[in-house]
C-alpha cells in the first residue's frame, strides 16, 4: 500500500505538470462536446494521427481530459437552447432548459459545472480506491439484471406522464415503437425500416435527439422575442457574477445529492456496454422518486439538473475501470483509448497494474486533475455563455435549426440523417403543440432499443423461457427495488396529502 | 378534471394527430414483422399491442367528449393564422429547402442562404445588413469548423471546391 | 443569380482544378491512357478507426506508390456493410476510380442470409489483402479452461456462446464444431467484437467466438482454445490448435478476409485500367516494405495473404455455399 501511495503522489505531481496539455484540451472538449454530433470519441479518431504522434503519457492525458470536458460541454447547449449534444445529455434539458427560460441560465450552468466536476472528481477517487471491487460489477450485471436497470429509466415515462396518463403513455410507447425500428439483434431481420438501409441499425440517436428537442423548439420559440421571459430579461440586463455564485452554492448545498447520483453513474459506467444515457435517466428517475417535491421536476428544479449531470460524469470514470482492470472497453471512447495504448505497446487487462502501474493510476489521476482544473476554468465562463439567451429568437431559431441539422449529419455523415432530424422535428412540434411530452417519446427512442437488446439476449440464452427474467438473485433484488421506487413515492405523496388535509 | 364546462368546446383535432400516426405506424410495423422469426416479433407485438390499447382508450375518451359537446374537432391548437404571420410556415419552407438544396449547392452557400432567408422572413425584412453579416459569419465559421478543420463529408458546392483549390495552393 | 451560377461554378471548378495541377480538362481519350490521373475513392463499409481502417492505411501506404496516386477512404458503416455496398458504392461511377474495401467473410455471408438489392455479381473482388481465421476463446476467469472442458460441458448442457453476429464465419465454425463433437451450443449475437469479448470475460456467455485479430487485441483478458483454421501466430493465440487437427476434420478455414472490390462494369468498360490496378496490387505484395508498414500499423503481418481474382471468386463462392447450408440455423427461419 505504501508503494502504491508513493506512486500515486508521484503520478499526481507529474500529471499537474502537464497543465499545458490539459487546459487547452478542456476548451477543445467543451467545444466538441457542445456541438451536437461531435463527441470525444469521434474527435479522438479525427485527431488520431496527432494522438499517436504524442508520447504515451501526453496522449493519455489528452484523451482523458478531452473525454471529461466533452461530457461536460454537452450540457451547455442542452441547458441554454435545449440541444443535447449527445445521448448522455438527453436528460439535462428536462430541468435545465426551463431554468434558462426563467432567466436562470447562468445559475443552471454554474450548477452543472459544479455538479459535473464534483461528481466526476468524487467518482474518480472512489474508482481509484475500489477498482478491483468495482471491476467485478460487470461480472454480476448481466442481461437479466440490465433489463431491470433499463426499466428504472423507462419508468420515468410514467412519472413524466403524470398529468395526463393516457397521452403520456401514448408518447412513451410511440417512442418505444420508433426505437424498435431496425434489425432485431439476434437474427438481423429488418423491421419497419420503410426500405431504408440507413435504418437497419436502428434510429440514429443524434438526429432523434436534436429533432425532437431542438428543431421542434426552434419552431415554437419564434412566437416570443426572446426565449427567456420578460422579467428574466430585465434581471439579466445587469449581468453580474452573483448568479454564478448563487448557482454554485445551490449545487454545493446539495453535495449529498451530487454524491449519490454520481455513484449511480459510476456503477452503470462500470458495466461494459451500458452508458451515459442510461445512467442519466436512471439518476433522474431515482432523484425524482426520493424527492420531497417530485412535482417540481421538469419545471426547472435544481436537483433535476444536478442528478443527470453528476451521473453522466460518474460514467466517465466508471468506463475506465473495466478498461484498465479487465482490458474490456466500456464505451466508444474507451475503445479508442485501448487502440492508442496498444499502439504504444501497453496491453490492458489483469497484468496492467503489475507491468505498468503508472499508466493505470496515471489515467485516473489525469481524470481527477482534469476535473479539478475544469472547476476553476469553466465556472467563470457561465456568465458569458448564458448571454446566448438574450439573442432575439428571430436570429436564434434559424441558427439552432442549421446547427442541429448539421449536427445530425456529423456522426454517420449520411444526408439521410438530416432528413430524419427534420422529420423528428415535425413530430416533436406536433407533439408539443398538442400536449404530448417530447421527453417521453425520447426516453422510448433512446432506452427502448437497449431494453430490447438485453431482453432478446436473455430470451435467446434461455431458449425463450420468459421466467429467465426472475432467474437471478441480484436481478430479483433489483426487481424489488424497482417496485419500491415506483410505489413508495406514491405512498409518500398520499400520506403527505392526507396530513395537509388534517392540518387544514 | 377541469371544471370549465361553461367555456366553448375544446378543439381536440390536433391532439388526435399523434395517436393516429401511432396507430398507422404500429400497423405498418406489424405488417413488416408478420412473417419474421420470433426474435423480431416479440417486442414489436408487446409494445405495439399496448400502444394500440392506449390509443384506443384515448379515442374512446375523445368520442365521449365530442358526444357530450365538451370538445370539438378543431385544429386550433395545431394550426392558426398566427403560424403564417409569425413566419413559422416560412421557416418550415426554408428548412425543407435547406435539406433539399444542400446536396446541390454545397454546405456553406446553402447554410448562408438558409440563415439569411429565414431571418429575413422572421424579422419581416428588418435590418437586412445585420442579417446578411450574421449569416455570412455563421456559414463561414461552419465551413471552417466542419469542412476545413474536421474534414467532415458535407456536400460540396462551388464554395468548398474553390476553397479547397485555394488552400491546396497555399 | 441562379441563372448565371452554373457557368460561374464551372469556371471556378476549372480554374481551381487547373491551378491545383489536376488535368480535369484533358480529353477523355487522353485520360484513359494515363490512368490514374486523380485520387481513387475507396468505400469502406465499416466504422472509422477499426481494423479495416488500420489495414487499409498500411496497405495503401505502399500501393499508392506503385500506382502513383493517392487513395481517399470514405467510411460508410451500417446494415452489416450493406449501406456501403448498396447506397454508396452503387451510386459511384463504375470508372475504376471507385473501389470498395470489403470483408469477403461476414459481408458476403450476409448476402446469403438476406438477398441484397443489387446483383452479387455487380462487384468483383480482385485483390485479397489478408485472411484472418475465427477463434474460440474463454474469459481469463472462466471455469472452462481447456477445449476438453468446453466439449464435455457442452455435452451436459446447452452452452451459450457469444459471437459478434449470427452471419459470421466464426459462428459457422462453432456450429461445425458442434456438429463434429455432439456438443450443444446456443449462439448469442452480442453485436460487435467489443461486446463479444466483454461477454466472455464477464460471464454473460460461457465463451465466445470471434475473428482472431480481435481476440489477439483483447490481450491476456481472454484465453484462446481453438482456431477455425491454421494458427499462424502461435503464442499470440495461446498456441491454440487448428480445429481440423484437433478433431481430425476437413473443414474449410472460417476466415474474415479483407479485399478490394470494383464494379464489374468498370472491369468490362476499362480493361486497361483494371489491368493497372491488378498489376500494381500484386507488386505491392512483392514489396518488403509492406511488412514493415503492417507491423507499424499494429496489424498482424502473419495474416497478409495475397489473392487475385480467382482466389477471391473461390472464397466468395465458398462463403455463399456455407451461408446457404447454415442459413436455417443463422436466420431462425
Amino acid at each position: 500500500m505504501g508503494e502504491t501511495g508513493t506512486i500515486l503522489v508521484e503520478v499526481f505531481f507529474q500529471t499537474i505538470s502537464y497543465w499545458w496539455v490539459i487546459i487547452p484540451t478542456i476548451f477543445l472538449g467543451l467545444i466538441v462536446g457542445g456541438v451536437p454530433g461531435f463527441s470525444a470519441a469521434n474527435t479522438i479518431i479525427i485527431l488520431m494521427p496527432l494522438t499517436l504522434a504524442m508520447d504515451l503519457e501526453t496522449g493519455l492525458i489528452f484523451m482523458v481530459s478531452l473525454y471529461c470536458a466533452a461530457r461536460m460541454g454537452a450540457g451547455i447547449p442542452a441547458i441554454l437552447v435545449n440541444i443535447p449534444g449527445t445521448a448522455g445529455a438527453a436528460a439535462t434539458p428536462l430541468d435545465g432548459y426551463p431554468m434558462t427560460k426563467q432567466g436562470r441560465g447562468q445559475q443552471a450552468l454554474a450548477m452543472t459545472f459544479v455538479a459535473s466536476s464534483l461528481g466526476g472528481l468524487l467518482t474518480t477517487v472512489i474508482a481509484l480506491a475500489t477498482m478491483p471491487v468495482l471491476a467485478r460489477v460487470g461480472f454480476y450485471m448481466h442481461s437479466v439484471e440490465m433489463i431491470v436497470v433499463m426499466l428504472f429509466g423507462i419508468s420515468l415515462i410514467a412519472s413524466i406522464a403524470a398529468q395526463d396518463m393516457v397521452k403520456g403513455l401514448i408518447a412513451g410507447f410511440l417512442g418505444l415503437m420508433i426505437g424498435s425500428i431496425g434489425t432485431d439483434v439476434v437474427y438481423a431481420t429488418p423491421r419497419a425500416t420503410f426500405g431504408f438501409l440507413e435504418l437497419y441499425d436502428g434510429i440514429p440517436l443524434i438526429p432523434a435527439l436534436v429533432g425532437l428537442f431542438a428543431v421542434s423548439e426552434a419552431f415554437v420559440i419564434i412566437e416570443k422575442r426572446l426565449i427567456i421571459t420578460d422579467d428574466a430579461r430585465k434581471a439579466m440586463a445587469t449581468p453580474s457574477w452573483h448568479a454564478t455564485f448563487e448557482g454554485a452554492s445551490i449545487a454545493l448545498k446539495r453535495w449529498w445529492h451530487i454524491a449519490w447520483t454520481s455513484v449511480i453513474g459510476l456503477i452503470i459506467g462500470v458495466i461494459p456496454g451500458a452508458g451515459a444515457s442510461i445512467a442519466s435517466f436512471v439518476a433522474y428517475q431515482q432523484s425524482r422518486s426520493f424527492s420531497k417535491t417530485p412535482e417540481a421536476y421538469g419545471t426547472g428544479h435544481p436537483e433535476g439538473l444536478i442528478a443527470p449531470e453528476s451521473a453522466n460524469n460518474g460514467v466517465t470514470s466508471g468506463t475506465l475501470v473495466p478498461l484498465l482492470v479487465l482490458g474490456i472497453p466500456g464505451g466508444a471512447t474507451a475503445a479508442i483509448m485501448l487502440v492508442v495504448m496498444q499502439f504504444h505497446g501497453v496491453s490492458f487487462g489483469p497484468s496492467l497494474f503489475e507491468n505498468n502501474p503508472k499508466v493505470g493510476y496515471g489515467m485516473f489521476m489525469a481524470m481527477a486533475v482534469s476535473y479539478l482544473f475544469m472547476m476553476f476554468t469553466i465556472l467563470p465562463l457561465s456568465r458569458y455563455m448564458s448571454r446566448v439567451t438574450t439573442v432575439p429568437t428571430i436570429y436564434l431559431a434559424p441558427m439552432i435549426i442549421s446547427f442541429t441539422l448539421v449536427g445530425a449529419f456529423v456522426p454517420r455523415e449520411y444526408m439521410f440523417d438530416m432528413y430524419l432530424a427534420l422529420a423528428f422535428g415535425v413530430l416533436g412540434y406536433v407533439a408539443r403543440r398538442t400536449g404530448y411530452h417530447v421527453a417521453a417519446i425520447l426516453i422510448g427512442v433512446i432506452l427502448g432499443p437497449l431494453l430490447e437488446r438485453y431482453f432478446l439476449w436473455s430470451l435467446k440464452k434461455s431458449d425463450g423461457d420468459i421466467m429467465v427474467l426472475f432467474s437471478s438473485t441480484l436481478g430479483n433484488v433489483l426487481w424489488v427495488c424497482l417496485a419500491l421506487s415506483i410505489v413508495l413515492p406514491i405512498w409518500f405523496e398520499t400520506r403527505r396529502k392526507r396530513r395537509e388535509i388534517v392540518i387544514q | 378534471m377541469r371544471p370549465d364546462y361553461d367555456k366553448s368546446p375544446r378543439p381536440i383535432g390536433g391532439e388526435l394527430v399523434i395517436p393516429i400516426v401511432a396507430v398507422a405506424f404500429t400497423l405498418y410495423f406489424f405488417s413488416s414483422i408478420w412473417n419474421s422469426p420470433w426474435t423480431a416479433q416479440v417486442s414489436g407485438f408487446l409494445v405495439g399491442g399496448i400502444l394500440l390499447l392506449v390509443c384506443g382508450i384515448f379515442f374512446v375518451r375523445c368520442i365521449s367528449q365530442l358526444m357530450s359537446g365538451r370538445a370539438s374537432l378543431g385544429f386550433g391548437t395545431l394550426f392558426s393564422i398566427q403560424d403564417i404571420t409569425s413566419g413559422r410556415v416560412g421557416l418550415l419552407i426554408t428548412t425543407v429547402g435547406y435539406c433539399l438544396l444542400i446536396d446541390r449547392l454545397g454546405f456553406t452557400l446553402t447554410t448562408f442562404l438558409f440563415l439569411s432567408l429565414s431571418m429575413l422572413i422572421l424579422s419581416h425584412g428588418k435590418r437586412p445588413g445585420l442579417i446578411i453579416a450574421i449569416s455570412a459569419a455563421m456559414s463561414l465559421g461552419g465551413w471552417a469548423v466542419f469542412i476545413w478543420a474536421f474534414e467532415t463529408r458535407f456536400p460540396s458546392g462551388w464554395f468548398e471546391t474553390t476553397m479547397k483549390a485555394v488552400l491546396a495552393n497555399g | 443569380m441562379t441563372k448565371g451560377q452554373p457557368i460561374n461554378r464551372r469556371n471556378f471548378l476549372r480554374t481551381g482544378t487547373a491551378v491545383s495541377g489536376i488535368a480535369l480538362a484533358a480529353p477523355t481519350l487522353l485520360r484513359a491512357s494515363s490512368y490514374p490521373d486523380r485520387n481513387i475513392n475507396v468505400v469502406i463499409p465499416t466504422r472509422e478507426g477499426g481494423g479495416a481502417d488500420r489495414n487499409f492505411r498500411a496497405f495503401t501506404s505502399i500501393w499508392k506508390e506503385k500506382l502513383g496516386t493517392d487513395f481517399e477512404p470514405g467510411f460508410f458503416p451500417g446494415a452489416s456493410g450493406r449501406v456501403g455496398y448498396e447506397i454508396y458504392m452503387g451510386k459511384n461511377e463504375p470508372d475504376a476510380y471507385n473501389l470498395i474495401f470489403g470483408n469477403m467473410g461476414p459481408e458476403v455471408l450476409n448476402w446469403a442470409m438476406q438477398e441484397p438489392s443489387f446483383d452479387i455479381d455487380d462487384y468483383l473482388y480482385f485483390g485479397r489483402v489478408d485472411t484472418d481465421p475465427g477463434a474460440l476463446f474463454v474469459g481469463a476467469e472462466s471455469p472452462l479452461q481447456t477445449l476438453d472442458d468446453v466439449i464435455a460441458e457442452g455435452k451436459k448442457r446447452r452452452l451459450n456462446v457469444g459471437t459478434s453476429r449470427m452471419a459470421h464465419p466464426a459462428s459457422i465454425g462453432l456450429l461445425s464444431l458442434g456438429e463434429a463433437t455432439g456438443a450443444d451450443f446456443n449462439l448469442i449475437p452480442l453485436s460487435g467484437g467489443k461486446n463479444t469479448v466483454a461477454g466472455a470475460v464477464t460471464g454473460e456467455v460461457d465463451f465466445s467466438v470471434l475473428t482472431s485479430g480481435s481476440v489477439i487485441a483483447a490481450g491476456d483478458s481472454v484465453k484462446t482454445l481453438l482456431v477455425f483454421g491454421e494458427n499462424r501466430v502461435g503464442e499470440a493465440l495461446d498456441n491454440a490448435p487448428d480445429i481440423n487437427d484437433a478433431f481430425d476434420l476437413d473443414l474449410p478455414e472460417m476466415l474474415s478476409s479483407r479485399a478490394f472490390g470494383i464494379h464489374q462494369k468498370a472491369v468490362d468498360d476499362y480493361p486497361d485500367r483494371f489491368e493497372v490496378l491488378t498489376r500494381t496490387f500484386k507488386e505491392t505484395f512483392e514489396d518488403e516494405r509492406l511488412l514493415t508498414a503492417y507491423v507499424e500499423g499494429r496489424g498482424t503481418p502473419e495474416y497478409l495473404n495475397y489473392g487475385g481474382i480467382e482466389e477471391c471468386a473461390e472464397f466468395k463462392a465458398a462463403m455463399l455455399e456455407l451461408g446457404a447450408r447454415f442459413k436455417p440455423l443463422l436466420t431462425g427461419a
